[in-house]
């Protein structure tokens, strides 16, 4: 509990109206987008919403100094529990900071506050012929910061990489209310360790994101989507490596096996083509019309060859945008058939991915449960979905089992337990096993180097 | 029939994503999670596991909903949101004794037609005077799309010249603006050589978002012996012709499914009969979606199709966004009303529209406060 005296200061700092202690206010902030269920037990003391980092800062010297937990979040879109405030204290929210404070044409970047959506920078700088890659599948609502903190990818990582390789600089709060900045508009800067690597992906326990230098590309002109359907998963795979060592870097080559299509096609009513065992979308860009045609006919090539039973290539946006309803509708889709989706986010060398579907496909035979696979075939990361219902023991049981064995499967293959979701609580129990005895004790050094009180979200990654 | 189950098997399917978020306009104003989709979709699922003891407050939280459906459209798992906190309204309306009395009471005048005849009166006096006050009171009756369930198809009756077309005057219309609805009658005469004008019942909206569901009934009943030898049933309420169109949700048998396949929005009518409006140079205009034609029946191109016609249209951003009148919303929270009506004149603004259209008289009240002209579509096609 927070005496109302720190309250009272609190207060003062955001002003009424962005300070919250209501029960259901309250409540509002204790949950995110992960498969952590409701549970009041994680319901904050308070809210504080502030707008500045001067008032971030001051928020934290309150905190370090009552020793008080302090949980930050961003539109708490997150699938692993990092803004659920398990120790209570104090729910940071960043939503306000949502300034776009600078666009720096010459050296193609952009500053902005951490409480950005990712979808306002990139539309920001595509109205101005820039472009910011990341596309995390929340990017209309998650905030920049969260996508800093998660260290989030998205669909375009094949080709362009995840969040981690477009941030340059950041400005953080430390747990004692200091304000740094690390790195900077330079785009070679080897002084000293590259901090601004360490609070990437940090998941809001070294210190709190306030700002943020994004580095942009120039936005490609052109934009192709190309649905190829097959008989055979593997072939698909191999397809995908094929075209990766021949020229052609697709922005995104997605893969959703039969259980992920026979679920998003019942939910339209509609059946699966007889035979078909996987499908993949594939999108291409670049500037000149010759270019993407060159693309589309080596990639047609190569499905033939591979076996495809189907190649279609988007006439127009609208067609397009209905390919990719398909990919976008798989998590509601799958959602929809049982009480419970658990949506896990392993990643595993390239090369590994039909070997980790074969095995994912055993787990879900010897635990009798349904798990639908899709994901990133481009880049390795693979989404495997258990479907069931957690509020019925036995099959609980079951799911927790599936689901170790799925982590095994990972690390088996040379991979690891997340590819874009982080650790958060969700992925708690299996972090040693992925990083080692030494690994974790690394990054408890680091922890306590930077928060000797352990308040910046307490209870997650390990 | 329980309402909390009803309310519990809607939200059981949200993941809690965070898609909603954007486009609640609500939400965009305070940014606070309880106003949003999710926060009420999360409310209901704890509310619902007797996590949530506190009735008032999640009342309350349920309460601030313009009902507008925009976290319905945009929804992956299209989860009706706007559903499930109408049943757990309902839910909590009868554990704590019933609607209130002024919903009573509303619901009982509006049922008696002497009596709407003697408000009609009153209500001619009020708009002769500067004080609106009472037109908004009026108002509270109604409720948003969500009430009805999912979008309506469009109607598939093919108007014939030889067809009985009937006006369903809503008692918006007929009380508040009734020189448009006028309009709309002349537009219909012009196009159809059997027009019929039964003195219509109010079409139960009002009823039946404060949990008078009996009310509704019988005067959905009477409405359907009212209109029987019509062909087609036209109206120029959006919130109306929204609630006649769901009618067989809430009224079993085939009689009144019958009689919600006849009825059409007069946009949708006119541009089926290929009704040509008058050009009227190049007057900048825009037009405003309401919330129960856009997302109630899904009629967005028909209006604008008429519009082009009649002069220099220009399309607002955010225009299928709630205008903040959603029925009672705006009596009850008139501060968030006037913030999101704020917006909305901004859009309005930017577009350089002399004129903004509508097609509901919800709508047209929370237009009128506007500096710019605000109208109905029947008065300027």
């Amino acid at each position: 509990m927070i005496d109302d005296r720190i309250k009272a200061q609190l207060r003062r700092i955001v002003g009424p109206e962005n300070f919250l202690e209501s029960d259901l206010d309250r409540f509002g902030y204790s949950y995110d987008a992960s498969f952590v269920p409701l549970n009041l037990k994680h319901l904050p003391d308070v809210v504080v919403r502030p707008a500045t980092t001067q008032e971030v800062s001051l928020i934290m010297k309150i905190a370090q100094d009552n020793s008080l937990p302090v949980t930050p979040r961003g539109a708490a879109s997150g699938r692993t529990g990092g803004s659920i405030p398990l120790a209570h204290g104090i729910s940071l929210s960043l939503d306000r900071m949502q300034k776009i404070l600078e666009l720096d044409e010459e050296n193609m970047m952009v500053t902005v506050e951490a409480g950005v959506r990712t979808a306002e920078v990139y539309n920001f700088c595509a109205a101005r012929g820039l472009f910011y890659p990341p596309d995390p599948a929340s990017s209309k609502f998650s905030t920049i910061g969260g996508n800093i903190a998660e260290n989030a990818g998205g669909i375009r990582a094949v080709k362009y990489g995840v969040t981690k390789n477009y941030v340059m600089g950041l400005e953080v709060v430390l747990a004692d209310g200091s304000i740094i900045h690390t790195g900077g508009k330079a785009i070679k800067n080897v002084t000293g360790y590259d901090l601004t690597s360490l609070f990437v992906g940090s998941e809001g326990t070294l210190g709190i994101i306030t700002k943020a230098i994004l580095r942009l590309l120039p936005l490609p002109k052109r934009q192709h989507t190309i649905q190829i359907t097959f008989r055979n998963l593997h072939e698909s795979c191999l397809m995908v490596y094929e075209m990766l060592r021949s020229s052609i870097i697709p922005t995104a080559a997605e893969l959703m096996d039969s259980v992920s299509l026979k679920a998003v096609l019942a939910h339209r009513n509609m059946d699966l083509e007889p035979g078909v065992e996987a499908c993949l979308i594939v999108e291409i860009d670049g500037n000149e019309e010759e270019e993407m045609r060159r693309q589309t006919e080596g990639i047609s090539q190569l499905a033939h060859s591979h076996e495809a039973l189907s190649f279609k290539v988007a006439q127009n946006e609208e067609e397009a945008e209905k390919i990719w309803s398909l990919r976008r509708g798989v998590s509601s889709a799958l959602a929809a058939l049982a009480p419970d989706r658990i949506g896990e986010d392993i990643s595993v060398p390239r090369a590994a991915f039909p070997e980790a579907v074969l095995r994912i496909r055993e787990i879900a035979m010897k635990y009798n449960l349904t798990i639908a696979v899709y994901g990133h075939a481009g880049d390795g990361n693979l989404h495997p979905s258990i479907l069931g219902d957690l509020s019925d023991p036995a099959v609980s049981r079951r799911i927790h089992g599936a689901i170790e064995e799925i982590f095994d499967v990972a690390l088996s293959l040379g991979g690891t337990l997340s590819g874009e979701h982080g650790i958060g609580i969700t992925k708690k129990p299996f972090f040693r096993k992925a990083v080692g005895e030494k690994g974790e004790a690394i990054h408890r050094a680091i922890k306590e180097a930077l928060d000797p009180k352990g308040i910046l979200n307490p209870g997650k990654i390990w | 029939m329980n309402f909390l189950k009803q309310a519990q098997n809607i939200v059981k399917a949200c993941d809690r994503c965070g898609t909603c978020l954007t486009v609640c306009p609500l939400f965009t104003l305070n940014g606070i999670e309880r106003t949003s989709a999710r926060g009420k979709n999360s409310i209901i699922r704890a509310f619902a596991a007797g996590l949530i003891p506190e009735m008032k407050e999640a009342q309350r939280a349920l309460d601030y909903c313009l009902l507008c459906r925009a976290c319905v459209d945009i929804c992956p798992a299209h989860i009706q949101t706007d559903e499930a906190v109408i049943f757990l309204r309902h839910y909590l309306a009868s554990n704590s004794g019933g609607p209130p009395l002024r919903y009573r009471l509303m619901g009982k005048i509006l049922k008696n037609r002497p009596i709407m005849r003697v408000m009609g009166h009153f209500f001619s006096l009020w708009r002769a005077g500067k004080n609106n006050l009472l037109r908004r009171k009026y108002l509270t009756a109604l409720a948003g799309p969500a009430l009805l369930g999912r979008k309506t198809l469009p109607s598939t009756v093919t108007p014939r010249h030889t067809d009985k077309v009937a006006f369903f005057e809503g008692c918006g219309m007929k009380f508040i603006f009734p020189a448009v609805a006028e309009k709309t009658k002349r537009l219909l005469q012009a196009t159809t050589g059997n027009f019929l004008t039964p003195e219509n019942m109010c079409c139960g909206l009002p009823h039946l978002a404060h949990g008078l569901i009996e009310d509704f009934i019988k005067l959905a009943q009477r409405n359907m012996e009212l209109f029987s030898s019509a062909d087609i049933i036209v109206t120029d309420c959006a919130s109306c012709g929204s609630t006649l169109k769901h009618l067989a949700r809430f009224v079993p048998g085939e009689e009144a499914k019958n009689f919600a396949d006849r009825v059409m929005d007069i946009t949708e009518y006119l541009v089926k009969v290929g009704y040509v409006p008058r050009k009227r140079g190049n007057l900048p205009l825009t037009y405003h979606d309401p919330c129960h034609l856009a997302r109630g029946q899904g009629i967005t191109k028909e209006p604008r199709a008429l519009l082009k016609q009649v002069g220099d249209f220009r399309e607002m951003a955010g225009a299928n966004e709630c205008c903040g009148g959603a029925g009672s919303f705006c009596f009850e929270y008139p501060k968030a009303a006037k913030l999101i009506l704020e917006r909305k004149e901004r859009n309005i603004a930017q577009t350089g529209a002399e004129v903004v259209v509508t097609a509901c008289p919800g709508c047209l009240i929370q237009l009128s406060r506007l500096s710019i002209s605000a109208c109905h579509i029947s008065e300027i096609i």
